[in-house]
This record gives C-alpha cells, sequence and structure tokens, in this order.
C-alpha cells in the first residue's frame, strides 16, 4: 500500500468530509491538506486499505472540529456565499440539496460530524462511534434530534414539498 | 519610548507588506459554477519550486521559464469564459480593483473599447524601486480573466516567452523602431 | 416523496476536491522531507540502504516526486501561457492606436 495509493483512493472522501464540516473550499482543502501530511507519517502502523480509510476518516473528524474551534464558531464567509466546489451530477433536487448542506452546517460541531459521516459516507452508529469515539447512545441521539430539527427546518423553509 | 515607536512602526511596516498581497476575491468561486470554461491555477513558492526542480536548463523553453520565476512567491490565474454576457458583474472584481487602487500597485497600462465593452488593465507592485509583482485584469463581456503574480518579475524576461509554449512572438518595440527608420532611408 | 434521509444523502454527497489537491499534498510531502533534521536524513538513508536491493524505496519515492513535479511544471505552463498572451493582446492594442492616432 503506497501513499500515493492510500491518497488516491480517499483525497475525494477526505476534502468532502472537511468541506460538509467547514462549508469553506478553502479550509477544507487545508484541513485535507494537513491530514494526508500526517497520514504520509504514520504510514507504516496501518495495515493495509480499510484501515487506512478508517484512521483518515478519524483524523479528518478530529482536524475539522479543532479547526472551528480555534476559529470560532461562526464561518469565515455567509452561507449563502459559500462556493460549491465541482461534484458529479447530484441527485435530486438541486435547490433543497443546497438548502440541506446550509441547515447542516448550522448544527453544533459533534452532531454535524455525526451526520455527515452518517449520509456523507453511510456510516452505521457504531461505527461512527468508532471514529469519533463516542458512545453509540450518542451518536443515535445526535442523530435523532438533528433528523428531527433540520425536518422542522426545511418544512419551514421550503414548504410542504414532500 | 523609542523602542515603542520603533515596534509600532514596524507592526504598520508589515501589516501594510501583508496587506499588499493581493486577495482574489471569493465571489470567483460562484463564477465558476456559471463558466462553460475555467482556468483555476494557484502556485505558491513550494510548488513553483517543485516545477523549478523539473525544468531542464538544457531546454531553451524550459530554462527561459526557470529564469522568469527565479524570484517568484507565486503565480494564480482565474480565467472564465461564459456562454452569454452578464455572468459576472464589476461587483465581482470590485475588491481586486480596491486593492489594486493601493498606493503600492501602478497601474501602466489601461486598455478600453467602448464598442465591444473589453477593458484589459496592467498594474505593477514596486518595493523598494523594484517590481514586486504584477497583476492582469482583462473583462470583456463574455470572459473575465485575473492574474496576480507575487515576487521579482521581469516584464522583459516574460516577453521572451513568446516564441514558446505555442504563443505567438511578439515584436519588442526596439525591433519595429530599428524597421521604421530602414523604411524612411 | 422521497424519504427525507435519501435527499439528506443526496445533498451530502461527495464532493470533488480540486484539481491541484494531489499535486500540493506530494509538494507539501517534499518539502516536509527536506526539511528534516540531519538525524533524520541519515536515519531515512540507512533506512533506504537496507531497502535499496529491492529497488522499491526508490520508485517509490521517485514516482512521489515525478508526479507532483510534472504536475506543478504542467500548470506552470497553464499559467504563463495565459499571462503572456493576455500581455501579448494588450500590447498589441496598444500598438495599433498608438498607430492610428
Amino acid at each position: 500500500m503506497t501513499f500515493a495509493e492510500v491518497l488516491r483512493a480517499n483525497q475525494s472522501m477526505v476534502f468532502s468530509l472537511a468541506f460538509h464540516f467547514l462549508r469553506d473550499a478553502g479550509a477544507a482543502e487545508e484541513v485535507a491538506q494537513d491530514v494526508f501530511l500526517r497520514l504520509y507519517q504514520k504510514l507504516d502502523e496501518l495495515d493495509g486499505p480499510k484501515h487506512a480509510t478508517f484512521w483518515l476518516r478519524k483524523a479528518t473528524s478530529r482536524r475539522a472540529i479543532d479547526y472551528v474551534r480555534k476559529r470560532g464558531s461562526r464561518p469565515a464567509i455567509a452561507l449563502e456565499d459559500i462556493a460549491e466546489p465541482p461534484t458529479a451530477e447530484q441527485p435530486g433536487d438541486p435547490l433543497l440539496n443546497r438548502r440541506l448542506r446550509q441547515l447542516v452546517a448550522t448544527l453544533p460541531e459533534k452532531p454535524r460530524m455525526v451526520m455527515v459521516l452518517r449520509y456523507q459516507e453511510d456510516l452505521m452508529p457504531e461505527e461512527i462511534s468508532d471514529v469519533l469515539d463516542m458512545p453509540v447512545r450518542t451518536v443515535k441521539s445526535h442523530l435523532q434530534r438533528s433528523l428531527a430539527m433540520l425536518r422542522e427546518k426545511i418544512d419551514r423553509s421550503m414548504g410542504d414539498i414532500r | 519610548m523609542i523602542a515603542i515607536r520603533t515596534v509600532f512602526i514596524l507592526c504598520i511596516t508589515l501589516a501594510s507588506l501583508r496587506a499588499q498581497e493581493l486577495k482574489l476575491p471569493p465571489s470567483l468561486d460562484r463564477l465558476a459554477v456559471k463558466a462553460t470554461e475555467v482556468v483555476d491555477v494557484t502556485l505558491d513558492a513550494n510548488l513553483l519550486q517543485l516545477a523549478s526542480r523539473f525544468l531542464s536548463d538544457k531546454n531553451p523553453d524550459d530554462a527561459q521559464v526557470k529564469k522568469v520565476i527565479a524570484g517568484l512567491k507565486g503565480i494564480f490565474v482565474r480565467s472564465f469564459e461564459f456562454e452569454k454576457a452578464g455572468e459576472y458583474s464589476e461587483s465581482d472584481v470590485a475588491s481586486l480593483r480596491t486593492q489594486l487602487h493601493t498606493p503600492a500597485w501602478s497601474r501602466i497600462v489601461g486598455v478600453r473599447s467602448m464598442k465591444s465593452s473589453e477593458s484589459s488593465e496592467v498594474f505593477v507592485k514596486t518595493e523598494g524601486g523594484k517590481i514586486g509583482g504584477l497583476a492582469i485584469l482583462v473583462t470583456e463581456p463574455k470572459q473575465l480573466t485575473i492574474v496576480s503574480i507575487e515576487g521579482a518579475i521581469d516584464p522583459d524576461q516574460l516577453n521572451e516567452l513568446g516564441g514558446h509554449f505555442g504563443i505567438p512572438k511578439i515584436e519588442s518595440d526596439s525591433k519595429r523602431k530599428d524597421n521604421g527608420n530602414r523604411k524612411d532611408q | 416523496m422521497e424519504d427525507f434521509e435519501q435527499q439528506l444523502r443526496n445533498a451530502l454527497g461527495r464532493k470533488q476536491q480540486p484539481p491541484t489537491f494531489e499535486a500540493k499534498v506530494f509538494a507539501a510531502v517534499a518539502a516536509q522531507r527536506s526539511s528534516r533534521s540531519v538525524f533524520w536524513r541519515w536515519a531515512t538513508e540507512v533506512a533506504a540502504v537496507v531497502v535499496i536491493a529491492s529497488g522499491f524505496w526508490m520508485g517509490y519515492q521517485h514516482e512521489i516526486q515525478q508526479r507532483a513535479g510534472e504536475a506543478a511544471k504542467a500548470r506552470l505552463e497553464i499559467a504563463l501561457k495565459i499571462t503572456v498572451t493576455e500581455l501579448s493582446k494588450i500590447q498589441k492594442t496598444v500598438r495599433t492606436s498608438t498607430e492610428e492616432e
């Protein structure tokens, strides 16, 4: 397993995790770069591609949360002004997608990271618990409350579109 | 008292030096979504150094480029092509213009066509009597190009890159004057 | 109506990293290696001597450097091409309008 292979296989995941959490492409790039630099130093300690991916999710989550704490809780620029990095064609209503992303960004740090890991990476609560070193009960509670809050806010801001 | 004054002056100098680095407006990222073609190049000092190591002194093109980038701290290019006019506005480049109108920067060329609504401007930054940066701003109805070069740049050396990389060679002013003189004889 | 959780999956789908991201990471790795202390360089070189027989170590380091450098060089060429082309166009316009006066 070479560093180049791990980088290529995971760079989108790492950048994307950071971006959805931070809602700032420049900051996401900075965090992602930092994570891969640390990975380079730790590569020999990793046990194969799956371990590398797990390590990267953990490191990215931690680094992104630290970044927000150092910067302060307010995003650097208004959420409406966030430039979206290019994506392959995304399914669903683009307006709804954008609004959901904005709302996720308003969640407190830990629940926000839980939501991004759940819905970007499709991780189960037990896997999120391992990544974030958080009790499974707490992960589930964050998911439940965040979903309820987001559902209510999206209903209010977009009307009943369901 | 003198020590405090010295620190104060130093802080102002450092602050003004930092302020002179050109900051590209964040609104440019929004334009990328609307553009049909985007060129987005950011080369900081590390990347320039790395690129330089891959330029061969034996290749004339590479050697020329190496000379040009020797004193540079960064090159930033943002170029957008749009399908139709009106996809960007003056407000997208307003903050950039504000920075280019600070004392550190001087506009050396400004060309405007009212007929085609095109405008091209070249700015240089001077530090201690030497050129410490170059900025180009080209606005056309369906295209916007911003180039920012930080560091010691020699415009003549840049000109000499014409004829390389598929760029047409432009006659220098001195050559044209010589040709003119010969015609008059 | 689409399930709300599926809507969240749609919204939080993976985003693409910037095209220069990979080159920047390789460049940062290369910069980090070259700034290490003499001791670490020595230690790394000893390790390299051990592994060098297989050719793997040299090939691996070379590959990283090579890809990063080529990517950076390609970006540099694009940047300079655009810069010189725009300057050339401006110079031509200035000359044309000067000659017309």
